[in-house]
């Protein structure tokens, strides 16, 4: 019914576009499937298959291998706009929030897509209140923008590269975590500047996550040790500084990443060794956890060697959140920052 | 004319004639404004041209004296200055050029113009990560968009006064800049009583001009004891115990390694700074790391006056040897030892003599500046606002 109406040119605000528009702005109240009996039926079938295919168009894009979460939530998101018959800037906007919505069921617990999302929801709310008079011109504006956004992602990769890269000093050795593009990419550039370092990456288990990021590191010539996660502490004090990527930057100034990360910082801390955060600025996420439980819960299985008894409980969540306190410095496409400026950053988007 | 100047300058910052940040930062700011004034390009008059020629003598200066921050940080500043000044007159023109009814075109471009330029001057955030922003990534090019230069072409009857205003006004910009720099001292001195009470013990380490205008000032109005390490090799500590006693002061002289031992009755260490970093970090005074380690240690907090014109946008990557300057090793032992140590066979005596501290953020409790005290990690809220993201690496 609403559609027919925008088509129509007849600007009517009825009860039923209200509850619509209500519903939109408090979704997580209410299941999907409870929000799709109440709309009407033509209304419901041109959704229903944005929002199939917001997520094949996601999962098409996680498929490429160098592109980001976010990105490819924000390629998603873009697509939606393009298939769109809304003819206002509101109608759009309500439509965008569903698919994101989607999207976050999608992959409950991803930080970045979440981020990502945001960020893409929060422009084009910031350009519909620019004088865009032709919602078409809006509209191709923001496609335009979403599509540079991997071109984007690419060069925020490079720019922390290259800030990044001073902080690496001949003859030193890093310890790294996990597998990060960014980091991998600096660690490549600083070598390419000619500094000699040596790399230490934990295996990561269950997934080898270490032993990724070791092998593109030997692959380039840069000297990679590979440790168990448990010899941590032990390498610590020939360490010079720990560098690391990151899931998502929260608004603490604190960091989500795999598991390992926060055990490696309290150990680096205890050292006093720096830890140094790569991360690109639309990872910076509008949470404020304060302790691990604040997290979504998100366990992936893990195998053992042995075969356990049946009562025995296991448990691998699949990442941590490191407290500011336990980080020195963020390198960010922003420039680097101290932990404290991520809250700033993230006020004037969303103030 | 400009460029004697520049190199006379240059000589003396090589030669090390010119030292300390005050007289450093004030000298860079007066060169420049020298290089701007003679600097007569025919109309039309661009920013960028005014933004790459203070560039190329903003290089020189640095490298003349690469531990010297002051300078670079001068440099930045007065490239600020050109830049808010730029978009300040391309707004202006573009308000002109409304008025001006008969063409209608142009305004639009004159708006456009003047909303580029406002985002090349935006500094890279997250919330205009998804605005196009076309020149800012491109190293070494005009900073004016293309859309800019097309309207200054087409503005080129005005485009003559427009110049001359913009070049007036920076010259403007520059003096106050000077004036700030001259100023610094007496306005942190202003905040002394805030922080010294009455009867309290206050330790410091060296000598600074403006850590003696903190504690005159204070001496106006508390009573309070000062404990003074001589601040090895310069000795400087000893000039200060003297001036402070002078004052009226109850004064300790102490030597540097009795610091630790006295720190237990101490209730703040004040200290002057040589540079603050971006990160909080400070470079000061050989033996301050010392000082700050032992004030930690006894929870004593440790406070550094530093004038605005310190501030680096520069982050510490390797601050022991790149930021240090080493001094001639007489300071540390006499020249008769040391040539007897040359003499012997057995081996050499190295004596090396660092000017300069590095003291990490942690460290630091507070920053007094001429704007008021500042907690470390709020450094990167100031850099923001007195330096283009721009120009951080010149």
């Amino acid at each position: 019914m609403a559609v027919r109406w925008q088509a129509q040119g007849q600007p009517a605000v009825t009860d039923e576009w209200l509850s619509q528009a209500a519903n939109s702005r408090h979704p997580p109240e209410e299941r999907p499937s409870v929000r799709a009996h109440r709309l009407t039926g033509d209304l419901r079938d041109t959704r229903e298959t944005a929002n199939m295919s917001v997520v094949e168009d996601f999962d098409y894009w996680r498929g490429k291998p160098d592109l980001a979460v976010a990105v490819a939530a924000i390629k998603a998101l873009t697509a939606v706009i393009k298939r769109s018959k809304a003819t206002t800037m509101m109608g759009l906007e309500i439509e965008l929030k569903r698919a994101s919505e989607e999207l976050k069921e999608r992959e409950k617990s991803s930080i970045s897509l979440a981020a990502g999302c945001e960020l893409f929801l929060r422009f084009v709310t910031r350009t519909s209140a620019l004088e865009h008079e032709d919602i078409n011109a809006g509209k191709e504006r923001l496609i335009e923008r979403g599509e540079q956004f991997s071109e984007i992602s690419i060069k925020a990769r490079q720019t922390i590269s290259k800030v990044g890269a001073d902080f690496v000093r001949d003859g030193c050795t890093i310890l790294t975590h996990g597998v990060s593009r960014v980091v991998v990419s600096l660690l490549k550039l600083a070598a390419s500047q000619g500094k000699h370092f040596s790399v230490i990456c934990p295996e990561g288990r269950p997934d080898g996550k270490g032993i990724q990021t070791a092998r593109e590191l030997t692959a380039v010539g840069i000297p990679v040790t590979l440790i168990l996660d448990t010899g941590v502490a032990y390498v610590m004090e020939r360490v010079d500084m720990v560098l690391c990527g990151a899931e998502g930057v929260v608004e603490s100034g604190g960091i989500i990443n795999n598991l390992g990360t926060y055990q490696i910082a309290v150990v680096a801390r205890a050292f006093n060794k720096p830890v140094y955060v790569a991360a690109e600025s639309y990872k910076f996420a509008r949470l404020y956890p304060l302790d691990q439980r604040d997290l979504p819960y998100d366990p992936k299985p893990v195998t053992f060697a042995e075969p356990l008894p049946p009562n025995m409980k296991v448990d691998n969540p699949s990442r941590d959140y490191t407290p500011p306190s336990c980080l020195t410095l963020l390198f960010t496409d922003l420039g680097v920052l101290t932990p404290s400026a991520v809250s700033d950053e993230l006020i004037q988007l969303y103030l | 004319m400009a460029d004697a100047l520049v190199e006379d300058f240059i000589t003396k910052l090589k030669r090390r004639q010119v030292e300390g940040s005050l007289v450093t930062a004030r000298k860079t700011a007066l060169v420049l404004r020298q290089v701007i004034a003679a600097e007569r390009k025919p109309a039309p008059y661009q920013a960028s041209q005014l933004i790459e020629l203070v560039k190329n003598y903003g290089r020189k200066l640095i490298a003349a004296n690469p531990t010297e921050l002051a300078i670079g940080n001068i440099v930045r500043r007065v490239l600020h200055i050109i830049r808010e000044e730029d978009v300040t007159s391309a707004s202006h023109s573009a308000a002109n050029t409304e008025d001006d009814v008969e063409r209608a075109g142009p305004a639009g471009g004159g708006i456009a113009a003047s909303t580029g330029n406002r985002t090349a001057l935006l500094a890279p955030a997250l919330k205009n990560l998804l605005e196009p922003t076309p020149q800012l990534q491109k190293p070494g090019s005009d900073s004016g968009s293309v859309a800019e230069s097309e309207s200054k072409r087409q503005e080129k009857p005005k485009s003559d006064r427009a110049s001359w205003r913009l070049k007036h006004n920076v010259i403007e910009g520059i003096n106050e800049l000077i004036t700030e720099v001259e100023n610094f001292s007496s306005l942190i001195a202003e905040q002394a009583l805030e922080h010294i009470h009455q009867n309290e013990v206050i330790l410091t380490m060296g000598r600074s001009k403006t850590l003696l205008n903190f504690l005159s000032e204070a001496k106006k109005k508390r009573s309070f004891q000062a404990v003074v390490a001589e601040g090895a090799p310069r000795y400087d500590g000893h000039l200060l115990a003297k001036e402070l006693a002078v004052l009226g002061v109850q004064t300790t002289a102490i030597t540097d390694a009795a610091v630790f031992a006295m720190m237990a009755r101490v209730n703040m260490v004040v200290v002057g700074a040589h540079a603050v970093m971006a990160n909080g970090g400070v470079l000061a005074p050989v033996g301050l790391h010392m000082a700050a380690l032992a004030a930690k240690r006894h929870a004593v907090p440790f406070v550094v006056l530093c004038g605005l014109h310190k501030l680096s946008p520069v982050f510490p990557h390797d601050p022991d040897t790149l930021l240090n300057d080493f001094k001639s090793p007489s300071g540390v032992l006499d020249f008769g030892e040391i040539s007897d140590c040359l003499d012997s066979a057995a081996g050499r005596v190295h004596t090396p003599n660092p000017f300069f501290d590095y003291i990490p953020p942690e460290l630091v409790s507070l920053f007094i500046t001429d704007g008021g005290g500042h907690n470390p990690s709020y450094v990167y809220r100031l850099i923001a606002e007195f330096y283009s993201p721009e120009d951080y690496v010149l």
